[in-house]
């Protein structure tokens, strides 16, 4: 017999306690696992809108917190693209509508110019891509799909404007495929904001020379227009909705791994209690506190790693199934980066160590006279 | 069975150095043990000497000390005062108790205490995790033990599955696992029948007289007792008297 079997058995034995323990860490380490990797997953689409683009700076007015209520005079584009070190310059206009008919929340509105710079690396999946500033809507492919919209049909934006569908795209970036893309001109006057943009995104001739964009950032923001020029890593990082979503994500972990914690302690508590003669004879035929010590852990890491298993699966199968849903599928991409799946097994180890340590160290302690006189 | 009585010293059942008993094993000199803060002394200034191979019993009525001597001669309690030497050695100074008990000693409890979610192999196997031996090792030595103590055919089987005789003979099985020198044991067939009782003793003798195993019996039931070389009594915390049995 090996001791990791003698601990498994000892596991078993108390079928019913191990299992609602184990759906407990499940539970905390499910929380885990599916709340980082939304917040993670949102992130990192977030910055492959920019990155997949070769988009090196993005430029929005200075202060505001939520990307979308930036507004930046549009004519500043020539202002830019005359500064050394740019290659391109192409403004930007966002919004977040909604689709009540069709449940759709958070659906990304954007607002480009035809032929610029944003639509490279879009596959286009059926039609063009916008050819004019006239009532064009591109839409990506979840959109479509969850809308029902083919090319050709027609889309009311805004209550306002019914849009003719040109084209469906397919995008790197999770958000865009649930999103859509009408001309500039469009969506600034369904917003009431002619020549106002939400933001300029710059790419540079030379993307590797930090120098070079050090002093473009610093030219930028010297033109005493109120800007913020940031380079694309630290405008996602510094988004508001990627950081909310990241707190969130750690608050909610945070507690489903005090509560996971708990279980696992009440769990080994009353494992050791119910077991003190055991440990007594343990002891007495010449087991050394240490391995007293390491029955205990054993079991509480254990069922916390079990735990981990259950709820990894768990959060993968969610992950799935809202990725499949209409009103989550572009929010999350269904996938879980492995990063987080470590993430989640050092919750369980955290969990499993918190909660078996006090016991094991209680058991260890016991004499082994006075646990033999234990009933 | 022939028996002699003896008057001892007060409080004494040592011998001397050229003792015809032989080695001694483990010596107690003058120990006593108090709980409750002093107040109840459970062994007052006790001496024993214990040898090699012998077959010692422990004898007394309830509240007598015995229970409390065994524990302190197989290193589960250590003595308020006075001294415990195993082959001269003194336990007061092994740093590690628990080692000197996986080493040296093996117990058999009134009742039996097998693990019940292992099997009567697997029960033998426990105190075999302090040892160097393998996991095929540790299974080949439950297997021999369980066939010295007649339990091989029930190798597989839950402590619930086997009787209260076959439980103590495993429990016999799993005190002889790391080849002790000195096997203690506390009321072993308290919970048996006569039949039972009689079939246990006989193996505590076969152990005694095969392998030379030395055997410290605790009973309170002197015609068990009269098996062992040698009875020590016990009363209000101190040793009475000593007799020499078979």
């Amino acid at each position: 017999m090996r001791f990791h079997w003698f601990i498994l058995k000892n596991i078993i034995r108390r079928r019913f306690r191990s299992t609602f323990t184990i759906v407990g860490v499940a539970v905390a380490v499910g929380a885990v696992v599916a709340l980082v990797s939304f917040s993670t997953g949102f992130a990192s689409s977030f910055a492959e809108m920019y990155e997949g683009r070769n988009i090196d700076l993005v430029v929005t007015k200075a202060g505001v917190t939520e990307r979308i209520t930036s507004a930046i005079d549009e004519r500043l584009e020539d202002t830019f693209k005359s500064m050394p070190n740019v290659r391109d310059v192409a403004p930007e206009m966002l919004d977040v509508v909604s689709f009540p008919d069709f449940d759709l929340i958070g659906v990304l509105a954007l607002g480009w110019r035809p032929g610029a710079m944003q639509f490279k690396n879009l596959t286009l999946l059926e039609g063009k891509r916008l050819d004019s500033a006239g009532l064009q809507v591109m839409l990506g492919t979840v959109l479509a799909k969850n809308l029902g919209k083919k090319v050709g049909d027609k889309l009311v934006l805004y209550d306002s404007g019914s849009f003719e569908v040109v084209g469906v795209y397919r995008s790197f970036a999770m958000q865009e495929n649930n999103g859509l893309i009408v001309p500039l001109v469009q969506l600034q006057r369904l917003l009431d904001r002619k020549k106002q943009v939400t933001l300029f995104d710059i790419m540079t001739k030379n993307p590797s020379d930090k120098q070079a964009t050090e002093a473009l950032i610093k030219r930028i923001e010297s033109l005493g227009k109120g800007l913020s020029a940031q380079t694309t890593a630290a405008y996602v990082q510094g988004n508001t909705q990627i950081r909310a979503s990241r707190a969130m994500a750690w608050v909610i972990s945070t507690i489903a791994l005090v509560i996971g914690a708990v279980g696992v302690l009440n769990t080994m508590v009353m494992s050791v209690a119910e077991r003190t003669q055991e440990i007594g004879i343990l002891r007495a035929i010449g087991w050394r506190r240490v391995r007293v010590v390491r029955m205990i852990l054993a079991e509480s890491l254990a069922l916390s790693m079990i735990g981990a298993l259950v709820g990894t699966a768990g959060a993968l199968l969610l992950n799935r199934l809202l990725a499949s849903l209409p009103s989550t599928s572009g929010l999350i991409t269904g996938q879980i980066m492995p990063g987080v799946i470590v993430q989640g097994f050092i919750v369980a180890l955290v969990v499993g160590l918190l909660g078996g340590i006090f016991p094991a160290l209680h058991g260890a302690r016991l004499l082994p006279t006075e646990a033999l006189r234990h009933e | 069975m022939s028996e002699s009585s003896e008057m001892v010293a007060p409080n004494s059942a040592q011998t001397n150095g050229n003792d015809p008993l032989g080695e001694v094993l483990l010596r107690v000199e003058h120990v006593s043990k108090s709980y409750v803060d002093g107040h109840v002394r459970a062994l007052d200034d006790v001496c024993l000497s214990i040898h090699r191979g012998e077959y010692l019993s422990i004898i007394g009525k309830s509240g007598s000390g015995k229970s409390t001597l065994l524990n302190l001669l197989g290193a589960l309690d250590i003595p308020t005062s006075g001294e415990i030497y195993f082959e001269e050695r003194p336990l007061s100074r092994s740093g590690d108790l628990d080692r000197f008990r996986s080493k040296n000693l093996g117990f058999v409890f009134q009742s039996f205490y097998l693990l019940p979610i292992l099997s009567a192999i697997e029960n033998v196997q426990v105190p075999m995790f302090e040892t160097d031996r393998s996991p095929a090792e540790r299974r080949r030595r439950a297997q021999t033990l369980l066939e010295t103590v007649g339990m091989a055919h029930r190798a597989d089987h839950l402590p619930k599955e086997l009787s209260v005789g076959e439980r103590q003979r495993v429990a016999i099985a799993r005190a002889l696992a790391n080849e002790p020198q000195m096997l203690l044991a506390d009321e072993p067939t308290g919970n048996l029948d006569s039949h039972t009782a009689h079939e246990i003793f006989e193996l505590l003798d076969r152990l005694h007289q095969n392998d030379k195993m030395t055997v410290v019996l605790i009973t309170h039931d002197l015609d068990l007792a009269r098996r062992a070389e040698r009875i020590v009594r016990m009363q209000d915390g101190k040793l009475t008297s000593v007799q020499h049995g078979i």
